[in-house]
């Protein structure tokens, strides 16, 4: 029995060091893959323009035109003065540039030369005298004395011009961080960034050309989807095609205003000869929910 | 120990709960002592095999059963000689004694010869229980050892708060390693005890076959002379 015993645990033995010597687990074999490097792309790069000054330098981040730290709301216009107290548009137009600006002189030709015009005149004078605007508000508004005898044409914008002294102001433009320094775009733009398809420069430009139909209850009923066909050269090779359809006269007006701006609005010149496969044949959906901002 | 390192059956063994390291080092006595009771037995049933063979060609060779029993009396002998030399012992007692009591002779040989078988069957029948004991128990002190294993490693899980499997493996490669050593240990032990069942069966009829022939003879010797 002892004989029996040894030669058991001397067999276990044995068994038991050969599996500690060859039975160890061997890993799984895990097949090294390469990683695929993959980039969100959202339409936003593409399609949105970023908000910002129209003759600020172009950045690689845009960055709006912020003033106060509040809920984002952009300014129209960064030139005009900031107040606190409610917007006010000034008729007149803003000064041109000074090196375009007619010298005394010059205007004195034009004078010789052109029938007079006093309100162009005085417009003139008030332009000259607008980089010292302290002293034009002291003096009086020098009305027009002698009327011209022959009335070169009556603008009424040109008078409004004259009329209305009033500095034209505006509200702090607001955002998330304060930025006195805005990067190129446009002032209501909402993206993060500058960039703007050919497409959607087409789609801004329809937006300005097309008057939508004021007092519609329901803007759904003012869509109006056409397809265009252009040639290479921008211009419709076809006339456009009316893919919706209302009988409602708000529609068939905004129709009609759609179909106009398309006509009026070519050649676009900023669709690129070289993507012209993209935008022979394109659908332009005119929505006023969508254009209204323009 | 290092992660990612393959376990050998050592690292097993060690990173294992105590109660699950009593558990595999009595499954692994429990498999030394099968394979010792292994040994034993086969060894001793082929030498009993033996034995007989040698036994029965002397008995029926024609030799003197009196040479025989003088020649086998001498030294302690096993299974069928120690039936033969049981048997004689008790008819050369009847003979000898004054008065001779034929009377119950066939009758005590009888009982003597039962007795010595069951002594005999009894000797190769011994440690065959323990056999019987580990294979039927093994596994599931082995189960034991495994379900004690994974609450432990579950206890570490809730420890750790991870539930990465390079967490849960270790514990669980431990756990099973107790079942596999329970049945490392429980299937020889129940291949060995239906083996040896059957040949302790064998040879006990043998021994019976071989007790009613020499009752045969002896009674007709007794018929003989009585």
């Amino acid at each position: 029995m002892r004989t029996a015993y040894t030669i058991s645990a001397i067999g276990h033995a044995a068994v038991l060091l050969w599996s500690v010597w060859s039975l160890a687990a061997n890993p799984l074999p895990v097949s090294s893959t390469e990683g695929l490097p993959v980039d969100l792309v959202t339409v936003s790069e593409f399609s949105n323009i970023a908000a910002g000054s129209k003759d600020a330098p172009k950045t690689e981040t845009a960055k709006p035109l912020v003033e106060k730290v509040a809920e984002a709301k952009p300014v129209e216009d960064p030139t005009a003065k900031v107040v606190e107290k409610k917007e006010v548009k000034a008729a007149r137009e803003p000064p041109p540039a000074p090196d375009s600006k007619p010298t005394e002189s010059e205007s004195a030709k034009k004078q010789a030369e052109t029938p007079p015009d006093p309100i162009a005149d005085a417009l003139a004078k008030e332009e000259v005298k607008k980089p010292e605007p302290k002293k034009a508000d002291a003096k009086p508004p020098t009305p027009p004395k002698k009327p011209a005898p022959p009335a070169p044409k009556f603008d009424p914008k040109q008078v409004a011009a004259l009329l209305d002294k009033r500095e034209a102001t505006r509200l702090a433009a607001a955002g998330e961080t304060l930025n006195n320094a805005p990067s190129l775009g446009l002032s209501n733009g909402a993206a993060a960034q500058l960039s703007l398809t050919e497409l959607e420069a087409l789609r801004a430009l329809l937006a300005q050309l097309w008057t939508v139909p004021a007092g519609a209850k329901d803007p759904q009923e003012l869509v109006v989807l056409i397809r265009v066909k252009l040639n290479r050269d921008g211009r419709l090779a076809a006339p456009p095609i009316v893919l919706t359809s209302g009988a409602s006269p708000l529609f068939m007006a905004a129709r009609d205003s759609a179909i106009r701006a398309l006509f009026r609005g070519q050649p676009y010149d900023m669709l690129k000869p070289e993507h012209y496969e993209q935008w022979k044949d394109v659908e332009i959906t005119f929505d006023p929910r969508d254009m209204i901002r323009g | 120990m290092p992660s990612g390192a393959p376990l050998s059956i050592w690292d097993l063994f060690q990173n294992a709960d105590l109660v699950v390291k009593l558990v595999m080092v009595g499954l692994l006595v429990a498999s030394i002592m099968v394979w010792a009771i292994a040994i034993e037995k086969l060894i001793l049933y082929s030498r009993t095999r033996r034995a007989m063979d040698g036994f029965e060609q002397a008995f029926w060779s024609g030799q003197s059963l009196e040479e025989l029993y003088r020649a086998l009396a001498s030294r302690p002998t096993h299974s069928m000689a120690a039936l033969f030399v049981a048997a004689m012992r008790e008819w050369k007692r009847s003979l000898e004694g004054q008065p001779r009591s034929f009377a119950g002779l066939q009758m005590r040989i009888e009982k003597v010869m039962e007795v010595t078988i069951q002594r005999e069957i009894a000797r190769l029948e011994r440690h065959l229980l323990v056999l019987a004991t580990i294979g039927s128990a093994g596994p599931f002190v082995g189960l034991f050892g495994t379900v004690w294993g994974i609450m432990t490693s579950f206890r570490a899980i809730a420890g750790q708060q991870s539930t990465s499997l390079a967490v849960v493996a270790p514990g669980i490669a431990e756990a099973l390693f107790a079942t596999a050593v329970g049945l490392i240990a429980a299937i020889p032990a129940t291949i060995f005890y239906n083996k040896f069942v059957s040949d302790v069966n064998k040879q006990a009829q043998r021994l019976q076959g071989f007790a009613d022939e020499f009752a045969a003879i002896l009674s007709r010797q007794i018929d003989e002379r009585g």
